[in-house]
């Protein structure tokens, strides 16, 4: 067992690592970074997460739900630490994780990643409190500068390969029958499907109705729309390549942009961000810290943010951009949604957050997003996989796809919504005691 | 047991509200009803049970209305407007409750003296007063549920803190907890541990304070061990307040209070992080954070005027030999300075200064000496923690100090920096010792008025007799950078002196953490020191040895020496262009785009940016020579547009029929401030547009990406077939702005580009002045968003949001649509908070800010939302310079929620500074 590789396991159960090897680490890291783009490619399948903050119990759990890394090809948008009383632990251990296996997670920036949020929310005391000086969070902070400001994923399935639904084998086969791929599926807590639906029905959804008692019954369905019909109303879903492309097929080309928060209007493709140095701190406004800290709204154009920093933004701005940039969707975090997910303009953007619980009290679940990978000529399913599928519903689902041309953009997602981790596997959370005190 | 009192009916009750009308009793419908205490004051009301939004009845309850309850569901009473009214309830019990409500009501008022005027004694008429029953262990779930009710309301907390503060409550509840552990009555404790949780969720201040003293602290947090929510753990709070050990007392503290204070305080922050932590709401939080607040400040202040004290803790330092058992009396001794200094940033500016004034009167400095020499690198990290403190303090007093240093020809202050930094093997200490000497050395950090009263005090603390009377040229700052460059910057940079003939291959990490900070200091005074530094550059030839470094196998070197390019590059200061020209540095940038191609990494990123603002900016000087020289390996780079445009940007400027050949020579004689931003304008031309329009690809508009550096979005407005033109992003303005006169102009007019600098289109060219016009009227509107020095020169810095908070000069320009424009740095912090936790609810907001948008008619150019680059952008890059250092300790420090008129003192002087 490697020195990494112990650092993990010990990371893995909530111990801090000597500081010394921290900065091993962060040196390592450091070197695998700056061989990053601004924006990374990554190649789908790949589980998507939104803002951790420091919850590491949660991230646990998201890693229980989502599967394990490296079996699982992660991508997380931003936002580590600050807030949650474990953000050392919980950064460290993405950070580990990405040293060990850097093409199996992609980390990029957030805006908590950088020194003056961080002084101020929560990791800057927790690093003094746990390490007794401010050596740590310098070593992290020069990570942060290094991290990537956002990742394109590439690849991504049309479709995803619909879960078994609870209510039998029917179900199944029906979905397997039906013409529609599914574009969504949602698999709500407990790894219960909550929703499905086909590239057809698909609506924006938002997830309000993540309820099992929104579980459709499928035999009741028609032929064709064997699935959930989505939002009334918001039948033209999946539309995310702009008004241009509403009538030409999607080609699976189309990629998926991820990055903390949101669009600039100084960045009108994606090529652009490649031409930002992103290794400062985040700045206070510019291209690099919209990217950070913008917010889509439902506003025409831009608007100011009140965050005080980055942009709101309408969907007529993020239909422009996804059309310019062949992108089929954008997802981003840094907005707590109380259901996990939510998509807006016509699921052309989404909006992942992965803290379930937010600070420990604001009693939202949190999710993740799958992509699977474009793989229309594959074999359907393998036994293999069936093994899978028959085993506790919370395990991950290796998820193949569903060939067949697309009717329209979008890629297949499936989100996975997961609760925070139970009282009893994480302790009573509480932030490290000053060891001593003079004063 | 129950209440003498009831506290409103808030359960609803349901109801049907009339009203006699001409004798007749008219339904005005059923609802619930609600006994309310609206502002202080009593009322019914009545919601309607088909539109909850819609209340049937709301009374304020006063003295003479009489109140009738009639049969067991009936209330009857007569409105001050003379209306008869009645409410009917369903069931008597609702009645009953309402009825209490109101007899209580009245019962207070006539028991008033001055019955007469409800209002002046309102609140008297509220005090519910509260009995709870004495706790036993049998009733505890009674009393929890009492307990609960009465929090529901502000009224009901009131009184029930009263009554637990009245009644020594808490020391009641405390005995029941040996019972109940003896017993190992599980259900018991944790009815117990929530009662405890809702006394401290009721923020009041007495009794937080109250429960962590001696007499019921222990008792109190061994309650909370028992949390409910974590019903198979126990926590050990009592054994880790108990461990006495954790009180390291370098100096006996011989007042009595005092030391209880700081144990107290101790306890406070125990249950602020640990026993707390999960629970605390906002309001409790600041209740705890000010509580400590405030006995810090007692306990720092007390200390600071005990002489005897003093004397003691600072002649640990002075006696030598020195026992072993001393060493660690010694280091405790400077980590307890370091604690001081930490409280000290939350003290008021005089009393903080006083506070540094009895230290250094003491002999704090010989504190530092030692701190920083010490062979354990904790007391060295303390050390330099405490200088940087003091230099954030008061850097006027620490250069005094230097000065006087200098002046006596003792090593000065900096030099001891130096060397540290140049042999710290502690990666963690040397990070910081960088750090420190930025502080020190951030010209930013004089403040010329307060400055003048601070170096008198400073004076006299040190006793200096050197003070030159006013106006003498050479002012202790003066003295202190001309003794940095004559004499320790050599020392500082003499490592990058030293790379001279050599190659560079391999670096050891230490060197090349050693490179990375010395370059980062360098960058940092490339900036600040405009004059000194250039010539310090020139003389010591620094500049070709950071380019060797450029050559350094470990990239984030390369990365840190070409951010030294970079800077210089940013000033487009003609000494800085030449040297780079004459050493031909720009060879070796080019040659790690040229290896590094097409990967996309971060320091081809860094490369591409530094030669995109050389073409953005149009650096006549820097263009030509890359042409001229490296034509061809410019050429081939295809893999981005940049280094085509320079080519085309250098024929343009060489084409001798191009009608802006005369600005050729004003262009390279720009300078960095004003004027010279337009000049550029002329760059950007007729062909380039032409090129740009002409490519297939319309991602190639060009628009400007990098911060820092003005913004250009370039609008369709002119030639609606432009690119930019057809693309919604392009038509919209960049922010909306209302539509006020000046815009309208605007809208007519061309493709203006924001970006400060300048270009003025080929379009613009006719129209030059009209539209110098409106770039400076919408730098006006731009200003809303937060400049306010910059007004003045708002036609060159075009309109920057900077993280000032918008002043009052610029209110005109707002005009009701446009939110208020948030102060980017500090709202930033304030509003993230909320953003993010009310994330879900503003995203479901349904009313839109939207604000007019004239991006209807397409095209209204906002002039950059980023600072220009030049006087702007340089401005910016200041602030973040010294953000970086003490931005983050002002914001720590307002994160702990000291006394909200400090607070605000402080957000003004952050704001000032910005």
């Amino acid at each position: 067992m490697s020195d990494l590789d112990r650092a993990i396991e010990q990371l893995r159960q909530c111990r801090p690592i000597p500081e010394l090897q921290v900065r091993e680490i962060c040196f390592k890291a450091r070197e695998i970074l700056i061989e990053e783009a601004n924006v990374q490619i990554v190649d789908a399948p790949v589980t998507i997460c939104g803002d951790i903050h420091g919850q590491f119990h949660d991230l646990m759990e998201l890693f229980r739900v989502g599967g394990d890394c490296p079996d699982t090809n992660y991508l997380f948008m931003g936002d580590f630490v600050d807030r949650g009383f474990y953000s050392l632990e919980s950064f460290l251990l993405l950070l580990c994780l990405k040293v060990r296996y850097p093409d199996r997670i992609t980390l990029i920036r957030g805006n908590h990643e950088s020194r003056q949020i961080t002084t101020v929310y929560g990791f800057y005391d927790e690093c003094i409190r746990k390490y007794g000086s401010a050596n740590v969070w310098r070593y992290c902070c020069d990570v942060f500068d290094y991290l990537a400001l956002g990742a394109l994923v590439i690849g991504a399935g049309s479709s995803v390969q619909p879960t078994r639904l609870v209510d039998g084998e029917d179900a199944e086969a029906k979905v397997r029958e039906a013409e529609d791929e599914v574009e969504i599926e949602v698999i709500g807590l407990g790894g219960v499907v909550t929703r499905q639906m086909s590239r057809r029905d698909a609506g924006m959804i938002n997830s309000t109705n993540l309820t099992p008692s929104a579980l459709p019954h499928l035999s009741s369905s028609g032929p064709a729309g064997a699935l959930l019909t989505g939002v009334p109303g918001t039948g033209a879903s999946g539309n995310s390549r702009g008004i241009a492309n509403a009538n030409t097929p999607a080609n699976t080309g189309g990629a998926v942009l991820c990055v903390h928060g949101g669009l600039s209007p100084l960045i009108d493709s994606v090529d652009k961000i490649r031409l930002l140095d992103r290794k400062q701190e985040v700045p206070h406004d510019g291209a690099m810290c919209d990217l950070l800290w913008s917010d889509p709204e439902e506003i025409d154009g831009w608007g100011l943010s009140p965050r005080g920093a980055g942009f709101l933004f309408g969907a007529d701005i993020v239909k422009q951009f996804n059309h310019l940039n062949n992108l089929t969707l954008i997802a981003r975090a840094h907005q707590l949604v109380m259901e996990g997910f939510k998509e807006m303009f016509d699921s052309s953007i989404v909006t992942v957050w992965s803290a379930p619980n937010y600070c420990y009290r604001c009693g939202n679940v949190a999710a993740i997003l799958e992509l699977g990978e474009d793989n229309s000529n594959s074999v359907l399913r393998s036994g293999g996989e069936e093994v899978l599928f028959n085993r506790e519903n919370t395990r991950r689902l290796a998820s193949t796809y569903m060939g067949g041309s697309m009717k329209r953009g979008g890629p297949g997602r499936r989100y996975r919504v997961f609760e925070a981790a139970a009282q009893d596997s994480r302790g009573m959370p509480s932030k490290k005691p000053m060891p001593y005190y003079f004063l | 047991m129950a209440l003498v009192v009831p506290n409103p009916p808030t359960q609803p009750r349901r109801v049907k509200v009339y009203e006699l009308r001409n004798n007749d009793w008219f339904d005005r419908g059923t609802g619930y009803c609600t006994g309310q205490v609206l502002n202080d004051e009593p009322h019914i009301q009545v919601k309607s049970e088909e539109e909850e939004d819609r209340l049937l009845l709301e009374t304020r309850i006063v003295k003479d209305d009489g109140y009738q309850k009639q049969q067991e569901t009936l209330i009857v009473w007569t409105e001050p407007n003379g209306t008869d009214m009645a409410l009917s309830f369903q069931e008597p019990e609702g009645c009953a409750a309402i009825w209490d409500f109101v007899s209580h009501v009245q019962n207070r008022i006539m028991s008033l003296s001055s019955a007469d005027d409800i209002l002046s004694d309102d609140n008297e008429a509220l005090l519910y007063s509260v009995k709870l029953p004495k706790p036993e262990l049998s009733i505890l779930a009674n009393i929890e549920n009492m307990m609960h009710t009465l929090t529901i309301n502000a009224a009901g907390r009131d009184s029930l803190a009263k009554f637990i503060i009245n009644d020594d409550y808490i020391p009641k509840l405390v005995p029941l907890l040996d019972t109940a552990e003896d017993m190992e009555m599980l259900p018991e404790l944790f009815s117990l541990c929530r009662i405890m949780k809702i006394i401290i969720l009721l923020n009041d201040s007495t009794i937080i304070e109250y429960i962590v003293t001696d007499e019921v602290v222990m008792g109190v947090v061994g309650i909370l061990e028992y949390d409910p929510d974590f019903p198979t753990h126990k926590a050990n709070h009592r054994k880790y307040l108990s461990d006495d050990t954790r009180f390291k007392e370098v100096v006996t503290i011989d007042n009595p209070d005092i030391k209880k204070k700081i144990h107290q305080t101790y306890r406070l922050q125990y249950l602020k992080d640990v026993v707390l932590a999960r629970i605390l709401d906002d309001p409790t939080f600041s209740v705890l954070n000010s509580l400590i607040f405030f006995n810090q400040v007692d306990i720092v202040q007390h200390l600071q005027t005990n002489g005897v004290f003093l004397k003691a803790l600072f002649e640990l330092f002075s006696s030598d030999p020195l026992p072993p058992e001393d060493k660690q009396r010694r280091k405790h001794g400077v980590q307890f300075l370091q604690q001081c200094s930490a409280i000290a940033k939350n003290l008021q500016g005089p009393s903080r200064s006083q506070l540094y004034a009895n230290f250094i009167q003491h002999g704090l400095f010989n504190v530092i000496d030692y701190a920083l020499q010490n062979d354990d690198p904790a007391t060295r990290i303390a050390g330099t923690e405490i200088l940087v403190c003091m230099i954030d303090n008061d850097p006027l007093m620490m250069r005094n100090f230097i000065f006087k240093q200098i002046q006596e020809k003792t090593k000065p202050l900096t030099d001891t920096l130096i060397e540290l930094l140049l042999s710290e093997q502690d990666m963690g200490v040397k990070s910081q010792v960088a750090d420190a000497i930025k502080v020190l050395l951030d010209p930013n950090q004089v403040q010329p008025l307060e400055g003048i009263a601070k170096m008198s005090e400073m004076m006299n603390v040190v006793g200096n007799a050197t003070r030159r009377p006013p106006g003498a040229e050479e002012g202790p700052a003066e003295v202190f950078f001309t003794s940095f460059y004559d004499k320790s910057a050599k020392k500082l940079f003499k490592p990058l002196s030293d790379l001279e003939g050599r190659t560079i291959e391999s670096l050891s990490p230490h060197e090349s953490a050693l490179y990375t900070h010395l370059l980062e200091l360098l960058c940092f005074f490339v900036r600040h020191h405009l004059f000194r530094n250039k010539y310090f550059i020139l003389s010591e030839n620094i500049a070709p040895r950071v380019a060797q470094l450029l050559t350094a196998s470990e990239k984030f070197v390369q990365l840190a020496a070409l951010k030294f390019f970079r800077a210089c590059v940013q000033l487009n200061d003609e000494f800085y262009n030449r040297q780079l020209i004459k050493n031909k540095l720009l060879e070796p940038i080019l040659n790690i785009v040229i290896e590094t191609m097409p990967k996309d990494n971060l320091l081809n990123s860094a490369c591409l940016e530094f030669f995109e603002f050389i073409k953005r900016e149009g650096i006549k000087l820097l263009i030509n020579h890359l042409v001229e020289q490296y034509r061809e390996k410019l050429a081939e780079i295809t893999y981005v547009d940049t280094f085509s445009s320079l080519i085309i940007k250098y024929d343009q400027i060489h084409d001798t029929t191009a009608p802006f050949s005369a600005d050729e020579e004003a262009g390279s004689r720009s300078t960095v401030n004003g004027g010279k931003r337009w000049e550029g304008l002329k760059d950007l031309d007729a062909a380039e547009e032409e090129y740009f329009n002409g490519s297939d690809d319309e991602d190639e508009v060009e628009y400007s990406t990098v911060e820092n550096s003005g913004k250009r979005i370039k609008t369709g407005g002119k030639t609606p077939a432009s690119a930019a033109g057809s693309s919604p992003a392009g038509g919209k303005s960049l922010v909306d702005y209302p539509d006020d006169d000046e815009d309208v102009v605007m809208d007519t007019t061309a493709d203006v580009n924001g970006e400060a600098s300048k270009d003025i289109s080929s379009a613009g060219d006719e129209a030059g002045g009209i539209e110098n016009l409106n770039i400076a009227s919408r730098a006006n509107s731009v200003d809303v968003n937060g400049e306010d020095a910059a007004a003045s020169s708002a036609a060159t810095s075009a309109g920057n949001v900077t993280p000032t908070p918008s002043s009052g000069t610029d209110d005109h320009v707002m005009t009701g649509s446009l939110p208020p424009t948030p102060d980017r740095l500090s709202e930033k912090r304030r509003r993230e908070e909320e953003a993010e936790d009310d994330g879900m609810e503003r995203l479901l907001r349904s009313t839109k800010k939207r604000s007019p948008s004239m991006s209807k008619k397409g095209s209204v150019v906002v002039p950059g939302v980023t600072p220009a680059a030049g006087a702007a952008g340089k401005k910016i890059s200041i602030n973040f310079a010294s953000k970086g250092e003490n931005g983050k300790k002002k914001e720590k420090e307002r994160e702990k929620e000291k006394e909200k008129e400090k607070e605000k003192t402080e957000k003004e002087t952050e704001n000032g500074e910005e």
